[in-house]
């Protein structure tokens, strides 16, 4: 529409703190480093569940509580409780306290994805390989490392473009709470009617999630073998990036 | 009892009949699944299509329902092209029982018994009437099972529901893919037997596919030995097959013990028994002995005084003057049916070690004696390979191929 | 650290009961237009499997996209109406749902279809009586995700719905922008409590679908 061409041809746009370009890159920081975080606590985590077998009740009911709770109801759930906790935890002045409790949300869903991935991963691994590797004298670590993540590895990945995709929507919302992001033409362009700016902002977020969704789908599928899940197992869904948080 | 409107039985004809599934001109020349078949299946008669797998069987019988279309020739059921009927309307009037039943599992046994009738548009008395008679007949307690699940029936009880379900509309042809090969020998037998003893009552024209040639053997009245491409090896009753087989082939097929599995297709009333020699109880030695002589024999079958036998004494052992009693027996082992099958009978006799076996009736009195000499004169008789005239003509008329012993390997 | 205010909440129970029932309006009218359009698709993919990747991809994308972005984009045409939700808030159930009909139709064993055809069943009557029942189990799988997913998304519509949707997501904004914990929680809460009420409800629907399954796990 032309009003998002006027909206992207203005320069001043382009500039600035409320410039396209700042914006992007927040919403990138963010999501990344929310995604770096999670995959901190998830990996190990699903790195024990997935080689040992152990602690799988753990594994599944994270699963089922990241999928019942809304992003948008997490992030305010936290607001009151992060703003008690402020002076224990200091803040950032640019983002102000209420950026705390969505960057908070953010991270917090992104671990089951990435959780499930990784042991569901692990756990597809052909037992008999990890046995005759075992066998062969390799330890434990050796293992994991060598024959098991090499092989799971798409699927992982898999589960960091979930938990990316559940970010970037997450961080779109979070908007409205505080803080930058792309989510911040979608607000201010609602609350000015400028639908230049609100359009802008929707063709941005949708570009840049969707465009993530392709390109990691694109490193999966370099990282697979031959003989590649139909896309149309119904669990295969939940394989699926998603905005709709 | 419910009757189903006057459904007697048809006649199921092939008239060159042919399946190919590649009709690209670079396939010509090549067999297809079922070649240029011609056969006739009587009315009211189970015609078993026996071959090893992919020569056929299961295309062939899958036609007669178009589950598969023939790509040449008809099929005609008592004289109709199925290809003229709206196949809705054909299939309603065709039972047909497959190996995995194909039971539908949300539904109830009654429910799934009564799946053609409703089809059909019967009303829900009605429906429910069929419904009970049907799973008595298959031997199945409607109030017990008629309300539960297939998932919670065995394998034999799902087939019997299976075979109801197909009877439900009273169709005049019968399809049975490998119906009892889901289930362990001992079930199957005994399904076979009761299915046989339904199709007594019933005389519903079948057409049953089947690899195991025991089983063609036992169900058909016309066998059907088939090859790669759906050619006929040889068609014929089943004394026929056994006795002759036309060609290596079918030779190979029926098995090196053939001559053992004809002996199971007689039973012992069939043969000519001879007269037993036998005393009582109580007669005196002398008697005995004159007995013995008379017959020239050296045992003779002691029997009570209801003609039951009690066992065999010898001749010579007897000290004069004394009278016959039971203790003096050996015991008359083994005791045959006149519905024993020969090949039973014989085991017996072999199993027994000895050269012939007394024949009692149902009460238990003795009929006479059955010998091997007896057995061979009889299967040397030409009235053991009578073959019915309605199988006769199906079997003349079947197409055979030229030479079956042309084509690469059985099975 | 947080104060609930009980009171307050025990004044304004119209006020929750009306909100509540605007979010089952916003879950019930997109999941019914959803699960027609999905079945529908579903069955033009029994007929041509060759819909089944471009439809799947379709709906795939759709779900991407972020949901506050999704409840944006209609603003400026439909205005502050329940279609500006309804619309995307259908769109996101169309993924799940088709994903797991076509798998659900797919998973009824071959020789029951077969069966079907032999007794003289018809395509369509195969379809309904046969195919449809067997597959509920995978399909409520799928209206099950549908839902939870919806229930969550309607609070997201209330950034963009102002005062006029959003159902308890509303209490969510109004809190924040009046800094009343009471009225976030009540909305955070409520949204996620309703969810586990509908789900459970969604579990005995599919219990009562099925009694066939019942029997056999009473069997095993």
């Amino acid at each position: 529409m032309e009003q998002v061409l006027g909206f992207l041809s203005d320069g001043a746009n382009w500039q600035g703190e409320a410039g396209i370009p700042n914006r992007l890159l927040e919403h990138l920081e963010i999501a990344l480093l929310a995604v770096l975080i999670a995959s901190l606590i998830a990996l190990p985590l699903g790195f024990y569940i997935g080689h040992t077998g152990r602690l799988q009740l753990v594994g599944i009911n994270i699963a089922n509580m990241g999928r019942a709770i809304p992003s948008y109801a997490l992030m305010v759930m936290l607001l009151p409780v992060m703003l008690g906790l402020a002076p224990v935890l200091g803040y950032d002045p640019r983002l102000g306290l209420r950026f705390l409790p969505v960057f908070l949300a953010m991270v917090l869903l992104a671990v089951p994805p990435i959780l499930v991935a990784t042991y569901a991963g692990l756990q597809d691994v052909d037992r008999e390989l990890s046995e005759s590797s075992r066998g062969m004298g390799l330890t434990e670590r050796q293992i994991l490392t060598q024959v098991e993540l090499p092989l799971a590895l798409p699927v992982i990945v898999g589960g960091v473009r979930i938990a990316l995709l559940q970010v970037i929507a997450t961080a779109t919302i979070g908007a409205f709470l505080a803080g930058g992001g792309l989510g911040r033409f979608i607000i201010d362009g609602i609350a000015r009617r400028d639908d230049g700016m609100l359009y802008t902002g929707v063709l941005l977020v949708s570009v840049l999630a969707v465009g993530t969704d392709i390109s990691l789908s694109w490193v999966q599928r370099r990282l697979t073998p031959a003989g590649v899940r139909a896309a149309t197992e119904p669990g295969s869904v939940e394989l699926r990036g998603s905005g709709a948080t | 009892m419910e009757q189903a409107s006057g459904a007697g039985a048809a006649t199921i004809e092939f008239e060159h009949v042919s399946k190919r599934y590649d009709t690209s001109a670079k396939a010509k020349g090549t067999p297809g699944a079922v070649d240029d078949l011609s056969l006739t299946v009587p009315a009211g008669r189970i015609c078993a299509l026996v071959g090893p797998s992919g020569c056929g069987k299961t295309t062939t019988l899958k036609m007669v329902n178009r589950l598969i279309e023939p790509t040449d020739g008809r099929i005609l059921i008592d004289g109709v092209d199925i290809a003229s009927i709206d196949v809705t309307e054909l299939r309603r009037g065709i039972g047909y029982v497959i190996q995995q039943t194909g039971l539908f599992p949300h539904q109830t046994i009654a429910q799934n018994v009564g799946t053609v009738p409703r089809l059909l548009g019967w009303d829900k008395a009605r429906v429910g009437r069929r419904c009970d008679e049907l799973l008595s007949l298959v031997g199945l307690e409607p109030r017990s099972y008629g309300d539960r699940y297939p998932s919670q029936l065995s394998g034999g009880e799902r087939q019997r529901v299976g075979v109801a379900r197909a009877l439900a509309a009273d169709p005049p042809v019968m399809l049975m893919d490998e119906p009892f090969g889901a289930v362990d020998p001992i079930v199957r037998e005994r399904l076979q037997n009761e299915f046989l003893r339904l199709q007594e009552d019933l005389a519903k024209t079948i057409l049953f596919v089947t690899h195991d040639i025991d089983e063609a053997i036992k169900m058909g009245d016309l066998v059907v030995v088939m090859q790669q491409g759906g050619k006929i090896a040889q068609a014929g009753a089943p004394a026929e097959l056994l006795a002759a087989p036309s060609s290596e082939y079918v030779a190979r097929f029926v098995g090196a013990d053939r001559g053992l599995k004809r002996l199971s297709l007689y039973r012992v009333g069939d043969v000519e028994l001879r007269p037993a020699p036998v005393v009582r109880v109580g007669d005196s030695a002398e008697s005995v002995r004159a007995v013995g002589r008379e017959r020239d024999e050296h045992y003779l079958l002691l029997v009570d005084g209801t003609d039951r036998p009690l066992g065999w004494v010898e001749a010579a052992d007897l000290e004069p003057g004394r009278v016959v009693s039971e203790a003096e027996a050996d015991p008359a082992t083994p005791l045959l049916d006149r519905r024993d099958t020969l090949k039973d009978a014989t085991s017996r006799l072999l199993d027994a070690e000895v050269r012939y076996g007394v024949v009692v009736d149902r009460t238990g009195r003795v009929l006479g004696l059955l010998t091997l000499d007896a057995v061979m004169d009889w299967m040397q008789d030409d009235r053991s390979r009578e073959v019915p005239g309605d199988i006769a003509e199906a079997v003349s008329e079947a197409v055979v191929i030229d030479d079956p012993d042309a084509v690469v390997e059985v099975g | 650290m947080v104060e609930i205010r009980w009171d307050w909440i025990a004044g304004h129970l119209d006020d929750v009961a009306d909100k509540t029932w605007q979010h089952v309006q916003l879950l019930v009218i997109p999941m019914v237009a959803g699960f027609v359009i999905a079945f529908a698709l579903a069955i033009l993919a029994a007929r041509r499997p060759g819909t089944i990747g471009p439809v799947t991809a379709v709906t795939g994308l759709l779900y991407t996209i972020p949901s506050l972005a999704a409840f944006a984009v209609l603003v400026p045409i439909t205005g502050l109406s329940l279609m500006t939700a309804i619309i995307p808030l259908t769109a996101y159930t169309l993924l799940i749902l088709y994903v797991n009909t076509v798998a659900g139709l797919r998973s009824v064993p071959a020789e029951v279809n077969e069966a079907a055809d032999a007794m003289g069943y018809g395509r369509w009557t195969r379809l309904l009586r046969i195919q449809v029942p067997l597959a509920v189990p995978m399909i409520m799988a799928g209206v099950r995700v549908a839902t939870v997913t919806t229930i969550g998304l309607v609070t997201v519509s209330a950034i963009v719905g102002g005062n006029r949707f959003g159902g308890l997501g509303q209490f969510i904004t109004e809190g924040l922008q009046t800094d009343f914990d009471t009225k976030i929680y009540l909305g955070a809460v409520g949204s996620v409590i309703l969810a586990f009420i509908i789900d459970g409800g969604l579990v005995g629907l599919q219990r009562w679908l099925t009694p066939w399954a019942r029997a056999r796990a009473e069997r095993a």
